[in-house]
Protein backbone atom coordinates (compact mmCIF):
# COMPACT_ATOMS: atom_id res chain seq x y z
CA UNK A 1 0.00 0.00 0.00
CA UNK A 2 1.21 3.45 -0.77
CA UNK A 3 2.21 5.91 1.90
CA UNK A 4 0.63 8.56 -0.23
CA UNK A 5 -2.00 8.19 -2.88
CA UNK A 6 -5.16 9.96 -3.91
CA UNK A 7 -8.48 8.31 -3.15
CA UNK A 8 -10.61 6.85 -5.91
CA UNK A 9 -14.36 6.52 -5.83
CA UNK A 10 -16.35 3.50 -6.94
CA UNK A 11 -17.87 3.90 -10.36
CA UNK A 12 -21.14 2.16 -9.61
CA UNK A 13 -22.74 2.85 -6.24
CA UNK A 14 -25.54 0.98 -4.48
CA UNK A 15 -28.26 2.49 -6.71
CA UNK A 16 -27.07 0.03 -9.36
CA UNK A 17 -27.57 -2.91 -7.00
CA UNK A 18 -31.14 -1.76 -6.34
CA UNK A 19 -31.64 -1.41 -10.07
CA UNK A 20 -30.35 -4.95 -10.69
CA UNK A 21 -32.69 -6.21 -7.97
CA UNK A 22 -35.78 -4.39 -9.20
CA UNK A 23 -35.28 -5.10 -12.88
CA UNK A 24 -34.56 -8.78 -12.22
CA UNK A 25 -37.83 -9.13 -10.32
CA UNK A 26 -39.70 -7.20 -13.00
CA UNK A 27 -38.50 -9.48 -15.78
CA UNK A 28 -39.28 -12.69 -13.84
CA UNK A 29 -42.77 -11.44 -12.97
CA UNK A 30 -43.47 -10.73 -16.62
CA UNK A 31 -42.26 -14.22 -17.45
CA UNK A 32 -44.66 -15.76 -14.90
CA UNK A 33 -47.54 -13.69 -16.25
CA UNK A 34 -46.63 -14.83 -19.76
CA UNK A 35 -46.45 -18.48 -18.66
CA UNK A 36 -50.07 -18.22 -17.55
CA UNK A 37 -51.15 -18.33 -21.22
CA UNK A 38 -49.61 -21.77 -21.50
CA UNK A 39 -49.92 -23.29 -18.02
CA UNK A 40 -53.04 -23.35 -15.93
CA UNK A 41 -51.22 -23.32 -12.57
CA UNK A 42 -49.78 -19.89 -13.38
CA UNK A 43 -53.20 -18.43 -14.29
CA UNK A 44 -53.84 -16.62 -10.97
CA UNK A 45 -50.59 -14.71 -11.53
CA UNK A 46 -51.39 -13.28 -14.95
CA UNK A 47 -52.73 -9.84 -14.00
CA UNK A 48 -51.10 -9.35 -10.59
CA UNK A 49 -47.63 -10.40 -11.72
CA UNK A 50 -47.88 -8.24 -14.81
CA UNK A 51 -48.92 -5.10 -12.91
CA UNK A 52 -46.15 -5.60 -10.35
CA UNK A 53 -43.69 -6.20 -13.18
CA UNK A 54 -44.71 -3.01 -14.94
CA UNK A 55 -44.46 -0.89 -11.80
CA UNK A 56 -41.01 -2.31 -11.07
CA UNK A 57 -39.94 -1.69 -14.67
CA UNK A 58 -40.90 1.96 -14.27
CA UNK A 59 -39.10 2.16 -10.92
CA UNK A 60 -36.02 0.47 -12.42
CA UNK A 61 -36.00 2.82 -15.42
CA UNK A 62 -36.23 5.84 -13.13
CA UNK A 63 -33.45 4.50 -10.92
CA UNK A 64 -31.24 3.98 -13.92
CA UNK A 65 -31.91 7.42 -15.33
CA UNK A 66 -31.62 9.00 -11.89
CA UNK A 67 -28.18 7.50 -11.41
CA UNK A 68 -26.83 9.15 -14.57
CA UNK A 69 -24.98 12.33 -13.79
CA UNK A 70 -26.75 13.81 -16.82
CA UNK A 71 -30.24 12.31 -16.57
CA UNK A 72 -31.56 14.71 -19.22
CA UNK A 73 -29.28 13.07 -21.77
CA UNK A 74 -30.59 9.54 -21.33
CA UNK A 75 -32.13 9.75 -24.80
CA UNK A 76 -28.58 9.82 -26.22
CA UNK A 77 -28.63 6.09 -25.68
CA UNK A 78 -31.34 5.81 -28.35
CA UNK A 79 -29.59 8.05 -30.84
CA UNK A 80 -28.46 5.79 -33.70
CA UNK A 81 -25.67 8.21 -34.54
CA UNK A 82 -24.18 7.71 -31.07
CA UNK A 83 -24.91 4.06 -30.30
CA UNK A 84 -21.91 1.89 -29.62
CA UNK A 85 -22.88 -1.76 -29.93
CA UNK A 86 -19.69 -2.90 -28.26
CA UNK A 87 -21.18 -1.65 -25.00
CA UNK A 88 -23.69 -3.87 -23.17
CA UNK A 89 -25.29 -0.68 -21.86
CA UNK A 90 -26.35 0.22 -25.39
CA UNK A 91 -27.97 -3.20 -25.83
CA UNK A 92 -29.51 -2.87 -22.38
CA UNK A 93 -31.06 0.49 -23.19
CA UNK A 94 -32.64 -0.91 -26.35
CA UNK A 95 -33.75 -4.04 -24.50
CA UNK A 96 -35.40 -1.98 -21.75
CA UNK A 97 -37.27 0.26 -24.15
CA UNK A 98 -38.48 -2.58 -26.36
CA UNK A 99 -39.52 -4.60 -23.30
CA UNK A 100 -41.49 -1.58 -22.05
CA UNK A 101 -43.25 -1.21 -25.41
CA UNK A 102 -44.11 -4.91 -25.63
CA UNK A 103 -45.36 -4.80 -22.03
CA UNK A 104 -47.77 -1.98 -22.93
CA UNK A 105 -49.13 -3.95 -25.91
CA UNK A 106 -49.33 -7.06 -23.75
CA UNK A 107 -51.40 -5.11 -21.24
CA UNK A 108 -54.02 -4.29 -23.88
CA UNK A 109 -54.18 -7.89 -25.13
CA UNK A 110 -54.46 -9.13 -21.56
CA UNK A 111 -57.34 -6.76 -20.87
CA UNK A 112 -59.04 -7.78 -24.11
CA UNK A 113 -58.43 -11.44 -23.36
CA UNK A 114 -57.06 -11.84 -26.90
CA UNK A 115 -55.66 -15.38 -26.71
CA UNK A 116 -53.71 -15.37 -30.00
CA UNK A 117 -52.00 -11.99 -29.71
CA UNK A 118 -51.66 -12.38 -25.95
CA UNK A 119 -49.66 -15.55 -26.47
CA UNK A 120 -47.53 -13.98 -29.17
CA UNK A 121 -46.70 -10.97 -27.02
CA UNK A 122 -46.13 -13.25 -24.04
CA UNK A 123 -43.40 -15.07 -25.99
CA UNK A 124 -41.79 -11.91 -27.38
CA UNK A 125 -42.02 -10.17 -24.00
CA UNK A 126 -40.53 -13.18 -22.21
CA UNK A 127 -37.53 -13.23 -24.53
CA UNK A 128 -37.01 -9.51 -23.97
CA UNK A 129 -37.51 -10.01 -20.23
CA UNK A 130 -34.86 -12.73 -20.29
CA UNK A 131 -32.55 -10.20 -21.94
CA UNK A 132 -32.70 -7.88 -18.94
CA UNK A 133 -30.87 -10.02 -16.36
CA UNK A 134 -28.57 -11.26 -19.12
CA UNK A 135 -27.52 -7.75 -20.11
CA UNK A 136 -27.09 -6.68 -16.48
CA UNK A 137 -24.79 -9.67 -16.06
CA UNK A 138 -22.86 -8.65 -19.16
CA UNK A 139 -22.62 -5.11 -17.79
CA UNK A 140 -20.33 -6.57 -15.16
CA UNK A 141 -18.71 -9.40 -17.10
CA UNK A 142 -17.20 -7.22 -19.81
CA UNK A 143 -14.85 -5.43 -17.41
CA UNK A 144 -11.92 -7.74 -17.92
CA UNK A 145 -9.89 -6.52 -14.97
CA UNK A 146 -12.60 -6.94 -12.32
CA UNK A 147 -12.39 -10.08 -10.23
CA UNK A 148 -15.78 -11.73 -9.57
CA UNK A 149 -17.42 -9.73 -12.35
CA UNK A 150 -15.32 -11.06 -15.22
CA UNK A 151 -16.62 -14.62 -15.27
CA UNK A 152 -18.99 -16.29 -17.74
CA UNK A 153 -21.21 -17.00 -14.73
CA UNK A 154 -22.49 -13.47 -14.30
CA UNK A 155 -25.26 -13.39 -16.96
CA UNK A 156 -26.47 -16.87 -15.92
CA UNK A 157 -26.26 -16.01 -12.22
CA UNK A 158 -28.35 -12.90 -12.83
CA UNK A 159 -30.97 -14.96 -14.65
CA UNK A 160 -31.08 -17.35 -11.68
CA UNK A 161 -31.28 -14.47 -9.21
CA UNK A 162 -34.02 -12.89 -11.28
CA UNK A 163 -36.12 -16.08 -11.25
CA UNK A 164 -35.68 -16.79 -7.55
CA UNK A 165 -36.37 -13.20 -6.43
CA UNK A 166 -39.27 -12.92 -8.91
CA UNK A 167 -40.81 -16.15 -7.60
CA UNK A 168 -40.44 -14.83 -4.04
CA UNK A 169 -42.44 -11.71 -4.95
CA UNK A 170 -44.92 -13.73 -7.01
CA UNK A 171 -45.62 -16.00 -4.06
CA UNK A 172 -47.36 -13.01 -2.46
CA UNK A 173 -49.48 -12.46 -5.56
CA UNK A 174 -51.02 -15.90 -6.05
CA UNK A 175 -54.37 -14.96 -4.49
CA UNK A 176 -54.05 -18.04 -2.29
CA UNK A 177 -54.19 -20.48 -5.22
CA UNK A 178 -52.75 -23.86 -4.21
CA UNK A 179 -51.49 -24.64 -7.71
CA UNK A 180 -49.76 -21.27 -8.17
CA UNK A 181 -48.25 -21.47 -4.70
CA UNK A 182 -46.79 -24.84 -5.41
CA UNK A 183 -45.47 -23.65 -8.81
CA UNK A 184 -43.75 -20.72 -7.07
CA UNK A 185 -42.35 -23.01 -4.41
CA UNK A 186 -40.85 -25.24 -7.09
CA UNK A 187 -39.51 -22.22 -8.94
CA UNK A 188 -37.85 -20.89 -5.77
CA UNK A 189 -36.35 -24.29 -5.05
CA UNK A 190 -34.92 -24.90 -8.51
CA UNK A 191 -33.67 -21.41 -9.21
CA UNK A 192 -32.47 -21.00 -5.61
CA UNK A 193 -30.57 -24.28 -5.96
CA UNK A 194 -29.03 -23.11 -9.24
CA UNK A 195 -28.00 -19.79 -7.66
CA UNK A 196 -26.45 -21.71 -4.73
CA UNK A 197 -24.47 -23.94 -7.09
CA UNK A 198 -23.26 -20.93 -9.09
CA UNK A 199 -22.21 -19.10 -5.92
CA UNK A 200 -20.13 -22.08 -4.86
CA UNK A 201 -18.30 -22.12 -8.18
CA UNK A 202 -17.92 -18.35 -8.03
CA UNK A 203 -16.35 -18.60 -4.59
CA UNK A 204 -14.07 -21.39 -5.78
CA UNK A 205 -12.80 -19.62 -8.88
CA UNK A 206 -12.37 -16.36 -6.99
CA UNK A 207 -10.47 -17.92 -4.09
CA UNK A 208 -8.11 -19.69 -6.46
CA UNK A 209 -7.78 -16.81 -8.93
CA UNK A 210 -4.94 -14.37 -9.45
CA UNK A 211 -3.82 -11.76 -6.94
CA UNK A 212 -6.77 -9.46 -7.60
CA UNK A 213 -9.29 -12.30 -7.36
CA UNK A 214 -7.73 -13.66 -4.22
CA UNK A 215 -7.77 -10.28 -2.49
CA UNK A 216 -11.36 -9.71 -3.61
CA UNK A 217 -12.29 -13.10 -2.19
CA UNK A 218 -10.88 -11.98 1.14
CA UNK A 219 -12.88 -8.74 1.02
CA UNK A 220 -16.04 -10.67 0.11
CA UNK A 221 -15.67 -13.14 2.93
CA UNK A 222 -14.57 -10.91 5.79
CA UNK A 223 -15.76 -7.80 7.60
CA UNK A 224 -19.05 -6.08 6.81
CA UNK A 225 -19.11 -7.19 3.20
CA UNK A 226 -18.53 -10.77 4.33
CA UNK A 227 -21.52 -10.47 6.62
CA UNK A 228 -23.64 -9.23 3.73
CA UNK A 229 -22.35 -11.70 1.12
CA UNK A 230 -21.94 -14.85 3.16
CA UNK A 231 -24.30 -14.14 6.06
CA UNK A 232 -27.25 -12.51 4.34
CA UNK A 233 -26.72 -13.57 0.73
CA UNK A 234 -25.57 -17.17 0.89
CA UNK A 235 -26.69 -18.48 4.28
CA UNK A 236 -29.83 -16.51 5.22
CA UNK A 237 -30.90 -15.70 1.67
CA UNK A 238 -30.14 -18.91 -0.23
CA UNK A 239 -29.38 -21.92 1.99
CA UNK A 240 -31.95 -21.32 4.75
CA UNK A 241 -34.91 -20.70 2.40
CA UNK A 242 -34.04 -23.85 0.41
CA UNK A 243 -33.98 -25.91 3.60
CA UNK A 244 -37.18 -24.24 4.76
CA UNK A 245 -38.96 -24.94 1.48
CA UNK A 246 -37.88 -28.57 1.56
CA UNK A 247 -39.16 -29.00 5.13
CA UNK A 248 -42.84 -29.77 5.75
CA UNK A 249 -43.28 -26.17 6.95
CA UNK A 250 -42.27 -24.97 3.50
CA UNK A 251 -45.49 -26.36 2.06
CA UNK A 252 -47.52 -24.17 4.33
CA UNK A 253 -48.30 -20.52 3.70
CA UNK A 254 -46.28 -19.24 6.64
CA UNK A 255 -43.18 -21.25 5.70
CA UNK A 256 -43.33 -20.09 2.11
CA UNK A 257 -43.80 -16.45 3.10
CA UNK A 258 -40.80 -16.64 5.43
CA UNK A 259 -38.70 -18.26 2.71
CA UNK A 260 -39.79 -15.57 0.22
CA UNK A 261 -38.81 -12.73 2.53
CA UNK A 262 -35.43 -14.35 3.19
CA UNK A 263 -34.88 -14.87 -0.54
CA UNK A 264 -35.59 -11.21 -1.22
CA UNK A 265 -33.20 -10.07 1.49
CA UNK A 266 -30.61 -12.48 0.12
CA UNK A 267 -31.18 -11.41 -3.49
CA UNK A 268 -30.51 -7.79 -2.61
CA UNK A 269 -27.49 -8.71 -0.46
CA UNK A 270 -25.96 -10.82 -3.24
CA UNK A 271 -26.37 -8.18 -5.89
CA UNK A 272 -24.98 -5.51 -3.59
CA UNK A 273 -21.96 -7.51 -2.52
CA UNK A 274 -21.13 -8.70 -6.04
CA UNK A 275 -21.38 -5.13 -7.31
CA UNK A 276 -19.20 -3.76 -4.50
CA UNK A 277 -16.88 -6.75 -4.28
CA UNK A 278 -15.69 -6.20 -7.83
CA UNK A 279 -14.85 -2.57 -7.16
CA UNK A 280 -13.21 -2.38 -3.72
CA UNK A 281 -9.73 -3.53 -4.55
CA UNK A 282 -9.18 -1.14 -7.40
CA UNK A 283 -10.03 1.93 -5.37
CA UNK A 284 -6.72 1.38 -3.58
CA UNK A 285 -4.71 0.92 -6.76
CA UNK B 1 6.75 -3.41 -31.90
CA UNK B 2 5.62 -5.36 -34.81
CA UNK B 3 2.46 -5.47 -36.77
CA UNK B 4 1.72 -9.10 -35.88
CA UNK B 5 1.34 -8.20 -32.21
CA UNK B 6 -1.64 -5.97 -32.96
CA UNK B 7 -4.69 -7.68 -31.58
CA UNK B 8 -7.49 -5.32 -32.44
CA UNK B 9 -8.28 -2.98 -35.27
CA UNK B 10 -8.19 0.02 -32.93
CA UNK B 11 -4.49 -0.35 -32.25
CA UNK B 12 -2.29 2.13 -34.05
CA UNK B 13 1.14 1.39 -32.65
CA UNK B 14 3.38 0.49 -35.52
CA UNK B 15 0.73 1.38 -38.07
CA UNK B 16 2.35 3.28 -40.93
CA UNK B 17 1.13 6.79 -41.66
CA UNK B 18 -0.31 7.60 -38.25
CA UNK B 19 1.22 9.03 -35.11
CA UNK B 20 0.97 7.19 -31.84
CA UNK B 21 1.89 9.44 -28.93
CA UNK B 22 3.31 7.91 -25.82
CA UNK B 23 4.89 8.98 -22.56
CA UNK B 24 7.97 7.54 -20.95
CA UNK B 25 8.32 8.11 -17.21
CA UNK B 26 11.79 7.47 -15.92
CA UNK B 27 11.02 6.97 -12.25
CA UNK B 28 14.74 6.95 -11.42
CA UNK B 29 14.67 10.64 -12.16
CA UNK B 30 11.44 11.45 -10.34
CA UNK B 31 12.03 13.41 -7.12
CA UNK B 32 8.38 13.51 -6.11
CA UNK B 33 8.06 17.30 -6.34
CA UNK B 34 4.47 16.91 -7.63
CA UNK B 35 5.00 19.81 -10.01
CA UNK B 36 3.30 17.75 -12.73
CA UNK B 37 0.24 17.34 -10.54
CA UNK B 38 0.11 21.08 -9.93
CA UNK B 39 0.73 21.97 -13.58
CA UNK B 40 -2.11 19.69 -14.62
CA UNK B 41 -4.45 21.19 -12.02
CA UNK B 42 -3.60 24.66 -13.35
CA UNK B 43 -3.89 23.71 -17.01
CA UNK B 44 -7.39 22.29 -16.66
CA UNK B 45 -8.89 23.82 -13.52
CA UNK B 46 -9.05 20.24 -12.21
CA UNK B 47 -11.42 20.39 -9.20
CA UNK B 48 -10.59 19.45 -5.62
CA UNK B 49 -10.58 15.74 -4.86
CA UNK B 50 -10.02 14.52 -8.42
CA UNK B 51 -6.84 14.22 -10.46
CA UNK B 52 -5.83 13.77 -14.07
CA UNK B 53 -2.37 12.90 -12.90
CA UNK B 54 -1.12 12.05 -9.44
CA UNK B 55 2.12 10.87 -7.89
CA UNK B 56 1.68 8.20 -5.23
CA UNK B 57 4.71 7.01 -3.35
CA UNK B 58 5.83 4.25 -1.14
CA UNK B 59 8.75 4.03 1.23
CA UNK B 60 10.65 0.79 0.76
CA UNK B 61 13.58 -0.77 2.54
CA UNK B 62 14.72 -0.66 6.14
CA UNK B 63 16.53 2.16 7.91
CA UNK B 64 19.15 3.28 6.99
CA UNK B 65 18.69 1.97 3.44
CA UNK B 66 15.23 3.37 2.79
CA UNK B 67 13.98 4.76 -0.45
CA UNK B 68 10.92 6.69 -1.53
CA UNK B 69 9.52 5.11 -4.68
CA UNK B 70 7.37 7.40 -6.80
CA UNK B 71 5.05 6.30 -9.55
CA UNK B 72 3.49 9.19 -11.47
CA UNK B 73 0.11 8.08 -12.76
CA UNK B 74 -2.22 9.27 -15.50
CA UNK B 75 -4.44 7.88 -18.25
CA UNK B 76 -2.38 5.40 -20.23
CA UNK B 77 -4.02 6.33 -23.52
CA UNK B 78 -4.32 2.63 -24.13
CA UNK B 79 -3.96 1.37 -27.67
CA UNK B 80 -6.92 -0.96 -27.08
CA UNK B 81 -8.87 1.07 -24.53
CA UNK B 82 -11.64 -0.75 -22.65
CA UNK B 83 -13.21 2.60 -21.71
CA UNK B 84 -13.97 3.31 -25.38
CA UNK B 85 -15.56 -0.11 -25.74
CA UNK B 86 -17.68 0.41 -22.65
CA UNK B 87 -19.19 3.78 -23.51
CA UNK B 88 -22.74 3.24 -24.83
CA UNK B 89 -22.86 6.58 -26.69
CA UNK B 90 -19.31 6.91 -28.02
CA UNK B 91 -18.72 9.87 -25.74
CA UNK B 92 -15.26 8.54 -25.19
CA UNK B 93 -13.27 7.78 -28.30
CA UNK B 94 -9.80 7.20 -29.58
CA UNK B 95 -8.22 9.44 -32.19
CA UNK B 96 -6.67 7.34 -34.90
CA UNK B 97 -3.93 9.84 -35.65
CA UNK B 98 -2.14 10.36 -32.35
CA UNK B 99 -3.82 7.67 -30.28
CA UNK B 100 -5.32 10.19 -27.83
CA UNK B 101 -8.29 8.83 -25.88
CA UNK B 102 -10.64 11.80 -25.54
CA UNK B 103 -14.10 12.79 -24.35
CA UNK B 104 -17.13 14.39 -26.02
CA UNK B 105 -18.25 16.28 -22.92
CA UNK B 106 -21.55 17.32 -24.48
CA UNK B 107 -22.48 13.74 -25.29
CA UNK B 108 -21.56 11.96 -22.04
CA UNK B 109 -24.62 10.79 -20.14
CA UNK B 110 -22.67 10.06 -16.96
CA UNK B 111 -23.32 6.32 -16.76
CA UNK B 112 -19.75 5.76 -15.46
CA UNK B 113 -19.30 2.57 -17.49
CA UNK B 114 -15.96 3.95 -18.65
CA UNK B 115 -14.89 4.49 -15.04
CA UNK B 116 -15.84 0.92 -14.22
CA UNK B 117 -13.92 -0.39 -17.21
CA UNK B 118 -10.64 1.50 -16.75
CA UNK B 119 -8.18 -0.72 -14.88
CA UNK B 120 -6.12 2.31 -13.83
CA UNK B 121 -8.58 4.63 -12.05
CA UNK B 122 -7.72 7.22 -14.66
CA UNK B 123 -11.28 8.53 -14.91
CA UNK B 124 -13.36 10.58 -12.54
CA UNK B 125 -16.69 12.37 -12.38
CA UNK B 126 -16.52 16.14 -12.52
CA UNK B 127 -18.38 17.80 -9.65
CA UNK B 128 -21.39 20.04 -10.00
CA UNK B 129 -19.53 23.27 -9.29
CA UNK B 130 -16.26 24.43 -10.76
CA UNK B 131 -14.51 27.73 -10.41
CA UNK B 132 -13.67 28.75 -13.96
CA UNK B 133 -14.97 26.02 -16.22
CA UNK B 134 -18.54 25.17 -17.06
CA UNK B 135 -17.93 21.51 -17.96
CA UNK B 136 -19.54 19.73 -15.00
CA UNK B 137 -21.13 16.40 -14.06
CA UNK B 138 -19.51 14.42 -16.86
CA UNK B 139 -16.59 12.05 -16.81
CA UNK B 140 -13.15 13.51 -17.34
CA UNK B 141 -9.58 12.28 -17.54
CA UNK B 142 -6.12 13.16 -18.84
CA UNK B 143 -6.12 14.10 -22.53
CA UNK B 144 -2.35 13.86 -23.05
CA UNK B 145 -2.81 17.63 -23.42
CA UNK B 146 -4.27 17.18 -26.86
CA UNK B 147 -4.82 20.95 -27.24
CA UNK B 148 -1.13 21.62 -26.57
CA UNK B 149 0.26 18.72 -28.59
CA UNK B 150 -1.57 19.75 -31.77
CA UNK B 151 0.12 23.12 -31.42
CA UNK B 152 3.53 21.50 -31.25
CA UNK B 153 3.87 21.75 -27.47
CA UNK B 154 4.38 18.92 -24.99
CA UNK B 155 1.85 18.16 -22.24
CA UNK B 156 1.89 20.54 -19.26
CA UNK B 157 3.24 17.86 -16.90
CA UNK B 158 6.12 17.08 -19.27
CA UNK B 159 6.90 20.76 -19.73
CA UNK B 160 7.11 21.32 -15.99
CA UNK B 161 8.91 18.15 -14.89
CA UNK B 162 12.09 19.40 -13.22
CA UNK B 163 13.81 16.03 -13.22
CA UNK B 164 12.97 15.45 -16.92
CA UNK B 165 11.40 12.28 -15.72
CA UNK B 166 8.50 12.58 -18.13
CA UNK B 167 9.26 12.38 -21.85
CA UNK B 168 6.58 12.65 -24.52
CA UNK B 169 6.58 11.92 -28.22
CA UNK B 170 5.46 9.82 -31.18
CA UNK B 171 6.43 6.20 -30.63
CA UNK B 172 5.66 5.42 -34.27
CA UNK B 173 8.57 7.65 -35.20
CA UNK B 174 11.74 5.59 -34.69
CA UNK B 175 13.81 8.75 -34.20
CA UNK B 176 11.70 10.19 -31.40
CA UNK B 177 13.12 10.26 -27.89
CA UNK B 178 10.33 8.02 -26.57
CA UNK B 179 11.07 5.41 -29.26
CA UNK B 180 14.73 5.46 -28.41
CA UNK B 181 14.10 5.18 -24.69
CA UNK B 182 11.66 2.28 -25.10
CA UNK B 183 14.12 0.56 -27.45
CA UNK B 184 17.12 1.00 -25.16
CA UNK B 185 15.68 0.43 -21.72
CA UNK B 186 13.71 -2.23 -19.99
CA UNK B 187 10.30 -0.64 -19.56
CA UNK B 188 7.19 -1.55 -17.62
CA UNK B 189 3.56 -0.75 -18.26
CA UNK B 190 0.81 -1.00 -15.67
CA UNK B 191 -1.21 -4.21 -15.61
CA UNK B 192 -0.09 -5.48 -19.03
CA UNK B 193 -2.14 -8.65 -18.51
CA UNK B 194 -5.32 -6.66 -19.10
CA UNK B 195 -4.53 -6.39 -22.81
CA UNK B 196 -5.08 -2.65 -22.87
CA UNK B 197 -1.67 -1.86 -24.42
CA UNK B 198 -0.92 1.14 -22.20
CA UNK B 199 1.11 3.92 -23.77
CA UNK B 200 2.70 5.24 -20.62
CA UNK B 201 5.98 3.38 -20.23
CA UNK B 202 7.91 3.36 -16.98
CA UNK B 203 11.62 2.93 -16.57
CA UNK B 204 12.63 1.56 -13.18
CA UNK B 205 9.14 1.28 -11.69
CA UNK B 206 9.03 -0.61 -8.43
CA UNK B 207 6.81 -3.68 -8.34
CA UNK B 208 5.46 -2.70 -4.97
CA UNK B 209 3.78 0.21 -6.73
CA UNK B 210 2.79 -1.36 -10.03
CA UNK B 211 1.16 -4.53 -8.66
CA UNK B 212 -1.71 -5.19 -6.34
CA UNK B 213 -0.20 -6.13 -3.04
CA UNK B 214 -1.40 -7.87 0.05
CA UNK B 215 -0.66 -4.64 1.85
CA UNK B 216 -4.06 -3.49 0.62
CA UNK B 217 -5.17 -4.82 3.99
CA UNK B 218 -3.28 -2.03 5.68
CA UNK B 219 -5.47 0.45 3.95
CA UNK B 220 -4.80 4.12 3.92
CA UNK B 221 -7.27 5.30 6.56
CA UNK B 222 -6.90 8.90 5.49
CA UNK B 223 -7.85 8.10 1.90
CA UNK B 224 -10.97 6.35 3.21
CA UNK B 225 -11.92 9.31 5.39
CA UNK B 226 -11.44 11.70 2.48
CA UNK B 227 -13.44 9.49 0.16
CA UNK B 228 -16.31 9.26 2.62
CA UNK B 229 -16.34 13.06 3.02
CA UNK B 230 -16.22 13.52 -0.75
CA UNK B 231 -19.16 11.14 -1.27
CA UNK B 232 -21.12 12.76 1.54
CA UNK B 233 -20.89 16.10 -0.19
CA UNK B 234 -22.41 14.49 -3.27
CA UNK B 235 -19.48 15.49 -5.44
CA UNK B 236 -20.00 12.40 -7.55
S1 LIG C 1 -6.00 4.34 -18.90
FE1 LIG C 1 -8.17 4.02 -18.56
S2 LIG C 1 -9.13 5.90 -19.30
FE2 LIG C 1 -7.07 5.84 -20.15
S3 LIG C 1 -7.33 4.89 -22.18
FE3 LIG C 1 -6.77 3.26 -20.73
S4 LIG C 1 -8.73 2.44 -20.07
FE4 LIG C 1 -9.17 4.43 -21.00
S1 LIG D 1 -19.85 8.20 -18.32
FE1 LIG D 1 -19.91 9.29 -20.27
S2 LIG D 1 -17.99 8.81 -21.29
FE2 LIG D 1 -18.25 7.34 -19.62
S3 LIG D 1 -19.24 5.56 -20.57
FE3 LIG D 1 -20.89 6.83 -19.77
S4 LIG D 1 -21.47 8.18 -21.45
FE4 LIG D 1 -19.48 7.29 -21.98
Amino acid sequence: MNEYTVFHTMAWPSAYAIYFFVIGISSALFFFSALSWFREDYRPLRENAFYASFVLLAVGGLLLIGDLSQPGRFLNILNPAYLNFQSPLAWGGLNLISFGLVAVLYFFMMRKGDEVNGKRLAIIGSLLALGLPIYTGFDLTVHQHRPVWNTPLMPVLFVGLSLVSGAAVASFLTKGSEAANSAMRRMMLWSGGAVGAMLISLLGTTAYGGVGAELTFMFLTSGTLGLIFIGLGIIAGTAVPIVLLLAPLGRQQVGMMTASVLILVGGMALRYSILYGGQILQTYY
Amino acid sequence: MTQELLMSSTETRGRPGVRRYAMVIDVRRCIGCMACQVACKAEYDVPLGVFRTWVPYRVTGKYPTVKKQFLPRLCNHCDDPPCVRACPVEATYKLEDGGFVLQHYDRCIGCKACMASCPYNARFMLPEHRTYTDITKVVDKCTFCYHRVIQGLVPACVQTCVGRSRIFGDINDPNSEVSQLVARHATQVLRPEQGTKPHVFYIGADRSLTDYGRAVYHKDEQADIERAAFNRNKHI
